[in-house]
C-alpha cells in the first residue's frame, strides 16, 4: 500500500508542479462563475436553475473529462516514452501497484477539483436564488432546490393482447397472404396508439398506485408533471385541457388550462387526493379539435418530495464523478501500450462511439444501417451489412448504457432524486463493471510489455 | 565485511552463502528485436553466456552498440530475452521480491525532473518499503556522498547531468543493495566523481555486494573490476579476470628511488650479461592524468576554493561503508580523495587492480626472489629526465586550472 501511495503521490505532485491544477482549478471556478452571467435566464425558478445546473454542469463535466482523459493518457505513456518508468519497474513494486497507484492520482485529483467546483455551484445557486421574486423562491425551494421521485402508470405489456388479436385475424382470413412479423407489428402500434391517443371530446384516465408511499406522502403536496402532442397545430398554439383530480367517489380538484405541446408542464396539486388505497387517480378531457398524444414513456408521472437538494446535489456529482474514473482507467489502459497521442486519440474515440448511443439505438429499432421505409419507420429488407453490423451494434449499446443510462445533471436540474440505489448502482456498473474490465486490460498489458526501447530514447 | 547487516534489516539477506555463489546465471541468451511486423530487425545480444560471482566486480565492456545495455536491461527485466535463460538470486529477472536486493543506475539518468533531490530519494525509497527515519537518514548521507548535500530543495530538471548522475546514483544504493548494476556510471562525470565511483564500487565489493558495470570507458573497468566480459557485435568475444587478459609475462619493471650515477651503471652491467641492450628500457614512471587531476582539485580544496556546482566528495554514506567500526578512527578524515591514497598504497582488497601507474607498487622482496631471471631496468641519467617533467607538470597545471576556473 505504502508503494501505491508513493506513486499517487508522484503523480499529484505532478499535477500540482506541471501547474496543471491551477489552469483547471482556475478554469472550472471560471465556468461556474462566468458561463451563469453570460447565459440570461427567463426570471423563473425553474429557468434559473435550468440554466445554472444544466450549463455549469454540463461544463464541469466535459471540462474535466476531457483534461481527466488527456491527463490518463500521458500518465503513464509520458513515463514510458521518457524512460523514467525504468527507475520504477526495477524497484520491487508489482506494475499493476503502478498502474493503480497512477489511476488512484487521477481520481484523487478529480474528486478535488470536482467538490471545488461542486462547492461552488452550490454556492452560487444559493446566493443567486435570493435575488429571485419571492413567489419564485418559493417555487425554488418547493418543486426545484428539492430531491423528488415520480411514479407512472405501471407499463402494460402488449404482447399478449397482439397475439391473441393476431391469432383471431389469422383464423378468420386464412387465405391472406401476409407478412406475420409486419402484422404483428402494426398490431403493437395500434394498441400503443389505444393507449396514448386522446380523441376530440373523449377523456384519458390514469390511475397511479401510491403503494406503501401513502403514509409518507399524506399532507403532503404532488407535482402532476406532463407533456403532449398535438396532431394538429392551431392559431394559439396552445390548447384547453381540462383535468379532474381525486378518488372517483369523493372530493376531486379540477383544473382548467391551456397548454403548449412538446413541453413539459408541471403543476401542483392539494395533499390527499388519492384514495384509501393509495390510489391517485387522474382524469383528463380534451376538448379541443384536435387529437392529443401522450406517450406511454413521458405523457404524465407524479412528483412526489422525497429528499433535500444538497445531498441529492453530492449523490448527482457522484455519478459524475463514476463518469471520471472511467474515463481515468479508459485513458491509462489506452496508455499502457500506445503512445501519448495515439493513446489520446484511441480514447477519445471511445468516446464518441459512447456518445452515440442514440444513433445506436435508433439503428436497431430501425433494422438496418442502410436506408429506411419512411412509410413504416423501418427497412424493408436487410442488406447483408446488417447482419454482422446489428449485433455489433446491439452490444455496444448494452455496453454503453451501462454508463449512459445516467442522467445526474438533468435529474438535478428538474428537482429529480438520485437515490442512493442509483448511486450505488452507477458504481456498480460504470466504476466496477465497466472500469474493473478496461482496468484489467491495461493492468495486463503494462505487465507483459517490455519497457525499453532497444537504444536509450532520449 | 558483513558488519552492516544490521542497519539494512528490511532487505532480505540471503546472500551469505558460500562465496562461489552465483548471483547472476546467464544460458544462451539471446535478444532479437523486431519490427513492427515481427520481422527480426536486429541481433543485439546472440547466445551469450556468463555468470557472475557473489563479491565480484564484474565489468561487460565493448563499444557502443555492442548489446551492452541490452543485457542489462534483460538482467533487470526491462526487456524480455528471444531465447536463452537469466537467474539473478536464483529467480527469474521479472521477479519483484528479488528487487529489492538490486540497485540499478541506467545509461541515463531518468530521474522525475519536477521533484528536488531530497523527494526523489524520498519516493525510491517508498518502493523499498523503508521507514521514514531510515528514509531520511540515508537520503542525507547518500546525498552527502554523492556532494548534493547543499541543493537539497532544488528540483533536479534543472541539474546539470553530471549532477543528475549523481542522484541517479544515489538512488539505485537506497536500498543498501547486494548487486548493484551500473550502466555507463561514470558518463558525464568530472573526473572527481568519476574517481569518487570507483572509490565507492571499491568500497561496496569489499563489503561482500557485487557489482555490474558497464562501460566503454576503459580506465573505469580496468580500475575496478575483477573480472570483465568484452562484447562485440552482440557476443562474448573475450572473459577472464583483468589478470589473465592483460598480464605480459615477459616484461618485469623495477622501480626505485634515483639511485647515484654508479649504482645505476653496475644494475645495468649486470643486466647486460643476460639480456641484449636494446631490449631494456629506462624511463621515469609518469603519473596518470586523473591522479594529477585529483592532485590539483585537492590542493586547490585546501586552499578553499569556492564552487556553485556539486560540492565534491562526500564521504561514502555510512550504511553502505559498512567498516565503521573497523576503521572507526580513520571514519572522521575518511574523505574519498584522502582514502584513493591509502588504497593505492595497498589497501586493494584482494584482487590485482588498483589505481594504476603514479605511486609506484611496492616491491616485494619474496617477489624479487621469484623473478630472479627475468631483466629488470635500473634507471639511467636521473636527472636528465627530472627536468623535462617539470615542465610538463607546470604545462598541465596551467590547462588543468583553466578547465576548473572556466568550469566553475
Amino acid at each position: 500500500m505504502k508503494k501505491i501511495w508513493a506513486i499517487t503521490v508522484l503523480t499529484l505532485r505532478a499535477a500540482v508542479r506541471f501547474r496543471l491544477v491551477w489552469v483547471l482549478g482556475l478554469l472550472l471556478v471560471g465556468s461556474v462563475v462566468l458561463l451563469p452571467l453570460l447565459i440570461k435566464d427567463d426570471g423563473t425558478a425553474r429557468g434559473f436553475t435550468q440554466i445554472l445546473l444544466t450549463y455549469t454542469l454540463s461544463a464541469i463535466t466535459g471540462l474535466l473529462g476531457i483534461s481527466t482523459l488527456w491527463l490518463a493518457c500521458g500518465v503513464l505513456a509520458r513515463d514510458i516514452e521518457e524512460s523514467q518508468i525504468q527507475m520504477v519497474v526495477v524497484k520491487p513494486v508489482s506494475r499493476w501497484q503502478i498502474w493503480l497507484g497512477k489511476w488512484l492520482g487521477i481520481v484523487i485529483l478529480n474528486a478535488v477539483l470536482l467538490a471545488l467546483s461542486g462547492v461552488s455551484v452550490y454556492g452560487l445557486l444559493l446566493y443567486r436564488a435570493q435575488k429571485l421574486p419571492p413567489n419564485e423562491q418559493a417555487i425554488l425551494r418547493n418543486e426545484v432546490l428539492v430531491a423528488r421521485n415520480s411514479l407512472k402508470e405501471p407499463t402494460v405489456d402488449f404482447a399478449p393482447f397482439v397475439e391473441e388479436r393476431l391469432q383471431k385475424l389469422l383464423k378468420e382470413n386464412p387465405t391472406a397472404q401476409v407478412d406475420v412479423a409486419q402484422l404483428r407489428r402494426q398490431l403493437t402500434e395500434q394498441f400503443k396508439a389505444s393507449e396514448q391517443i386522446v380523441d376530440t371530446g373523449q377523456a384519458r384516465r390514469w390511475q397511479i398506485d401510491l403503494g406503501f408511499r401513502k403514509l409518507t406522502l399524506k399532507d403532503q403536496p404532488l407535482f402532476v408533471r406532463t407533456k403532449f402532442i398535438a396532431a394538429q397545430t392551431n392559431a394559439s398554439g396552445t390548447y384547453p385541457i381540462f383535468w379532474e383530480i381525486g378518488p372517483t367517489n369523493g372530493l376531486r380538484q379540477p383544473f382548467r388550462m391551456s397548454l403548449a405541446p412538446e413541453t413539459f408542464h408541471e403543476f401542483v396539486i392539494a395533499p390527499n387526493l388519492f384514495d384509501d388505497k393509495g390510489v391517485l387517480t387522474i382524469d383528463m378531457l380534451n376538448y379541443n379539435e384536435t387529437a392529443l398524444l401522450f406517450t406511454l414513456e413521458d405523457g404524465l408521472e407524479v412528483l412526489y418530495r422525497e429528499g433535500g437538494f444538497g445531498l441529492n446535489f453530492a449523490r448527482g456529482l457522484g455519478i459524475i464523478f463514476c463518469w471520471l474514473a472511467l474515463m481515468t482507467t479508459l485513458g491509462l489502459t489506452a496508455g499502457s501500450f500506445l503512445s501519448f497521442p495515439v493513446a489520446a486519440f484511441l480514447s477519445i474515440g471511445f468516446l464518441i462511439v459512447g456518445s452515440s448511443s442514440s444513433v445506436l439505438s435508433q439503428t436497431l429499432e430501425e433494422g438496418s444501417i442502410m436506408g429506411v421505409n419512411h412509410d413504416t419507420g423501418v427497412a424493408d429488407k436487410k442488406s447483408a451489412v446488417d447482419y454482422v453490423a446489428l449485433p455489433v451494434f446491439a452490444g455496444l449499446l448494452k455496453v454503453v448504457n451501462l454508463v449512459q443510462d445516467f442522467s445526474p445533471v438533468e435529474a438535478l436540474s428538474s428537482g429529480r432524486s438520485i437515490t442512493w440505489g442509483v448511486l450505488g448502482l452507477a458504481v456498480v456498473q460504470i466504476v466496477f463493471l465497466m472500469g474493473g474490465v478496461i482496468a484489467a486490460i491495461g493492468m495486463v498489458v503494462f505487465s507483459r510489455r517490455e519497457l525499453a526501447a532497444a537504444q536509450s530514447n532520449s | 565485511m558483513a558488519l552492516l547487516e544490521s542497519i539494512s534489516g528490511s532487505v532480505p539477506k540471503s546472500a551469505t552463502a558460500s562465496p562461489n555463489e552465483n548471483v547472476i546465471v546467464v544460458r544462451g541468451l539471446t535478444k532479437v528485436f523486431k519490427d513492427f511486423w515481427g520481422r527480426p530487425k536486429a541481433r543485439a545480444v546472440d547466445n551469450v553466456d556468463f555468470e557472475v560471482r557473489r563479491g565480484e566486480v564484474f565489468g561487460l565492456l565493448g563499444p557502443n552498440g555492442s548489446g551492452k545495455s541490452t543485457t542489462v536491461k534483460m538482467l533487470l527485466g526491462l526487456l524480455y530475452p528471444t531465447k536463452g535463460h537469466i537467474e539473478v538470486f536464483n529467480h527469474s529477472p521479472r521477479h519483484v521480491a528479488t528487487k529489492s536486493r538490486i540497485g540499478y543506475l541506467p545509461e541515463e539518468s531518468y530521474l522525475y525532473r519536477y521533484l528536488n533531490s531530497g523527494e526523489t530519494l524520498d519516493f525510491f525509497g517508498n518502493l523499498f518499503d523503508l521507514p521514514a527515519k531510515e528514509r531520511a537518514k540515508r537520503s542525507e548521507q547518500l546525498l552527502e556522498m554523492v556532494g548534493l548535500g547543499s541543493v537539497q530543495s532544488r528540483v533536479v530538471g534543472e541539474f546539470s547531468k553530471g549532477m543528475q548522475r549523481r542522484i541517479g546514483l544515489a538512488q539505485a544504493l537506497i536500498n543498501d543493495p547486494d548487486l548493484v548494476i551500473l550502466d555507463e556510471p561514470t558518463a558525464g562525470l568530472d573526473p572527481i566523481g568519476c574517481r569518487e565511483v570507483k572509490d565507492l564500487i571499491l568500497a561496496l565489493a569489499r563489503r561482500g555486494k557485487t557489482v555490474i558495470l558497464s562501460s566503454h570507458l576503459l580506465a573505469d573497468v580496468e580500475d575496478v573490476c575483477d573480472r570483465v566480459v568484452i562484447y562485440y557485435g552482440g557476443k562474448i568475444q573475450a572473459m577472464g579476470t583483468l589478470k589473465e587478459l592483460l598480464a605480459t609475462p615477459d616484461v618485469v619493471r623495477i622501480t626505485t628511488p634515483p639511485l647515484p650515477r654508479e649504482s645505476m651503471e653496475r644494475v645495468l652491467a649486470l643486466i647486460r650479461k643476460d639480456v641484449a641492450e636494446e631490449k631494456i628500457r629506462i624511463d621515469n614512471p609518469t603519473q596518470n592524468l586523473e591522479s594529477y587531476f585529483l592532485g590539483v582539485v585537492q590542493r586547490a580544496r585546501q586552499s578553499d576554493a569556492a564552487t556553485s556546482g556539486a560540492t565534491s566528495g562526500g564521504r561514502v554514506a555510512e550504511y553502505l561503508r559498512g567498516d565503521e567500526n573497523v576503521e572507526g578512527s580513520l571514519a572522521g578524515t575518511n574523505r574519498v580523495l584522502e582514502r584513493l591514497t591509502l588504497t593505492g598504497a595497498g589497501a586493494t582488497s584482494g584482487s590485482e587492480k588498483m589505481p594504476d601507474a603514479a605511486p609506484a607498487p611496492t616491491v616485494q622482496s619474496s617477489k624479487l626472489e621469484a623473478l630472479t631471471k627475468p631483466l629488470e631496468k635500473p634507471e639511467a641519467q636521473p636527472n636528465q629526465a627530472e627536468a623535462p617533467k617539470v615542465e610538463d607538470l607546470e604545462k598541465a597545471n596551467q590547462k588543468l586550472s583553466d578547465l576548473l576556473n572556466k568550469k566553475k
